[in-house]
């Protein structure tokens, strides 16, 4: 759990919901500091959505309790001009020129026609779609409107964005682009609460994360914090001479997976916390090794070893 | 921000999307184009051919009714043995007429029933009543003394159901019935379209359902009324253009002017509109996906109510009246339509147009509720008793 909620701009405490006899959510706590960029993360299902709509009061929890505390005021719900959302489906009037329906969606959170208006046509042509803005939704392509999707959820200046699955869609150009966006946003001052199970993007830009599977909190602190306690040393590359003892592989007591690649090279994932004299000590009873490099683990390994730790 | 200042952007977001100035005008060019077809259209086709039709009779028919078949047929006579080659060719030619007297009576053969024998059997008619006059040694004078019909002056005391008044009633009534057929494909274009183009999640985040819902109702009643107020001044123009054209008075279509008429069916009209868009609201936000949804036909519901108040006009003061003049799904037309031809206390109608009202505040309320629990629902759409079940449910 994160800890030092006083001065934090979202306070969560035990939140909880169950869909008929599913619990979604189950004791979920955590707080986002003025200025983070938060990371919300886990596999699809894991109860990420459900805790943000929750958060936005789309749904209502089963129990606890939400404190935004956002320029200095502390509510349950803040106005609708202070959060920007992009929910994980994304819809937009595609009949409707691109501009008007940025300015109405600004507008419903309480930004002024005319400053939509600017301000759509600035973020519009850092886009490069400023030619566009007559044009209806329909006629941009996929990425596009993804852009434009972006746009819509943080118009109107927000100090708070929550984005849920802001990467899903795009080619690996616009979503090293939307990094940008992403920290640009944060550099300007808005918190960002993102959802993802893209972990790879994820950890180029937060700084704090939240790993959540099956409704409940699997570990949670600032991104350094996890890397020193979990990632470093958790994965080794071993070439092999011949080929690779798969055998002996599946039999170390400390492995959590392995993954075998041409030319004789394995890529091995050790438990979360296993210590390194021990991987080297089960690694020594291994033949035919030619090297062995050992590799800092990604989140996304480190999220697979915490749900492997938990399986009995 | 407040929730006047959100109700306001949504409405006229709404009432912007929906109405079309350019889509109005083309519908009443075709409008126009239409009933002038009619009017030409039917003119033509229903005018008759100047040229007569001919008429066998047999030879041994009544001069008297010859001639006077004569002057709407070219009457010719057929020999007895020449009938069953005449009837035999009727059917061939698919065509020909052939009347013959049988005993007191008549009778006529033709391939199939036309216009033409109504126009035979008037002249029949007259034929045998003038027959039978002689018969009995009866004149024309004593005829019409005979027919004529009772004498009776009319006294009375309430006098404001004039025919003006009753034609204003339906007109309203005819428009009230646009505006909500026109609000049925708005409405369900406005929430279900929102919901398939996944819109919802994202306004819903910003605003409450019950602002959201509140805006979709009156954005979509202000496009209703101004399609009605558009068609009312085409109404009434047209009708200024039938009296041009017709030379009657333009007094007229004074007549049809009652002030205070007017302004109560727009209240009734009003909350009428608002009470049907507040249940189609409701039932669109239960539909996923509006092509294949059973609760599409549950929209047509509206028609039924609207049309069913129309049976005041037959009897205003039966107790049946009186319930559909305050039931909330009927009243806004069948109200008005009572008090066009009947005497209604100020009382009844303010009852009725409060409960009206009220209807609305709490219809309002529901279908919000409802979007609330049906806005995340995709896929497979929620029954009825799912829906009461979600409502029971804590969100």
């Amino acid at each position: 759990m994160l800890s030092n909620h006083s001065n934090s701009a979202l306070t969560v405490d035990k939140l909880n919901k169950t869909f008929k006899n599913i619990k979604a959510v189950s004791e979920i706590s955590f707080s986002i500091q003025p200025g983070d960029i938060f990371a919300f993360l886990g596999p699809n299902g894991a109860g990420k959505t459900t805790t943000l709509r929750i958060l936005l009061d789309i749904i209502r929890a089963d129990s606890g309790k939400i404190t935004w505390n956002l320029n200095g005021k502390k509510d349950r719900l803040p106005d609708a001009s202070q959060i920007g959302y992009l929910p994980e489906e994304r819809g937009l009037y595609t009949d409707l020129p691109v501009i008007r329906s940025l300015i109405y969606l600004a507008s419903i959170r309480g930004m002024d026609a005319h400053d939509a208006r600017r301000s759509a046509i600035e973020w519009l042509d850092r886009l490069e779609l400023a030619d566009r803005a007559k044009e209806k939704l329909q006629t941009l392509s996929k990425g596009n409107q993804q852009k434009i999707q972006f746009v819509a959820s943080i118009l109107h200046k927000p100090a708070f964005a929550i984005l849920d699955e802001p990467f899903s869609g795009l080619d690996p150009l616009n979503q090293e682009k939307f990094i940008g966006y992403i920290k640009d946003l944060q550099q300007q001052g808005t918190t960002i609460l993102l959802s993802s199970h893209q972990m790879h993007l994820v950890e180029k830009i937060a700084g704090k994360v939240f790993f959540i599977n099956k409704g409940k909190e699997l570990m949670s602190g600032a991104l350094h914090e996890i890397y020193e306690k979990f990632g470093i040393n958790q994965s080794i590359e071993i070439r092999f001479h011949g080929d690779i003892p798969h055998e002996k592989i599946d039999n170390l007591t400390g492995l959590s997976e392995f993954q075998p690649f041409d030319g004789g090279l394995v890529k091995i994932s050790f438990k979360s916390g296993y210590a390194l004299n021990k991987i080297l000590a089960e690694i020594s009873t291994l033949d035919g090794i030619q090297a062995i490099n050992t590799t800092k683990a990604d989140l996304h390994e480190i999220f697979i070893n915490l749900v492997n730790d938990q399986i009995p | 921000m407040n929730y006047f200042k959100q109700l306001t952007i949504v409405t006229l977001w709404e009432y912007r999307r929906f109405f079309k100035p350019k889509n109005e005008l083309l519908g009443i060019v075709i409008m126009i184009m239409v009933s002038f077809l009619f009017y030409f259209g039917g003119k033509y086709a229903l005018t008759e051919s100047e040229e007569k039709q001919t008429l066998l009779v047999m030879e041994n028919t009544d001069s008297t009714l010859v001639s006077n078949l004569a002057a709407h047929f070219v009457v010719n006579t057929i020999k007895p043995t020449e009938k069953q080659d005449f009837l035999n060719r009727i059917q061939i030619k698919k065509d020909g007429l052939l009347l013959e007297s049988v005993d007191d009576g008549f009778m006529l053969y033709s391939y199939k029933k036309t216009k033409t024998e109504k126009k035979i059997r008037h002249v029949l008619d007259q034929f045998v009543q003038l027959r039978t006059m002689n018969n009995l040694g009866l004149n024309h004078t004593v005829l019409q003394k005979v027919l004529q019909k009772a004498e009776v002056s009319e006294k009375y005391f309430y006098s404001e159901n004039s025919k003006g008044r009753t034609i204003m009633a339906y007109f309203f009534a005819v428009l009230m019935l646009l505006a909500v057929f026109l609000s049925f494909a708005y409405q369900f274009v406005a929430i279900t379209g929102e919901k398939q183009l996944k819109i919802t999640e994202q306004i819903v985040s910003a605003i409450k359902p019950q602002v959201w819902m509140d805006g979709k109702i009156l954005g979509i009643t202000l496009t209703g009324l101004s399609s009605m107020l558009t068609y009312t001044v085409i109404g009434i123009l047209g009708g200024l253009l039938y009296f041009q054209f017709t030379g009657a008075p333009v007094a007229q279509i004074l007549e049809f002017i009652h002030l205070p008429s007017i302004v109560l069916f727009i209240c009734f009209s009003l909350a009428g509109i608002l009470i049907w868009n507040s249940l189609l609201a409701a039932v669109a936000a239960t539909i996923t996906d509006p092509n294949n949804s059973g609760k599409s036909s549950l929209m047509l519901l509206p028609i039924l109510f609207v049309v069913s108040s129309f049976l005041v006009m037959r009897n205003p003061d039966s107790q049946f009246s009186v319930f559909l003049s305050w039931f909330p799904l009927t009243s806004s037309t069948a109200m008005p339509m009572r008090q066009a031809v009947t005497e209604v206390s100020f009382l009844e109608i303010a009852g009725a147009l409060l409960l009206l009202f009220a209807t609305f505040y709490f219809f309002r309320i529901l279908a919000a509720k409802i979007f609330r629990v049906s806005i995340l629902i995709s896929g497979k759409e929620p029954g009825f008793n799912e829906i009461v079940k979600l409502f029971n449910q804590k969100q």
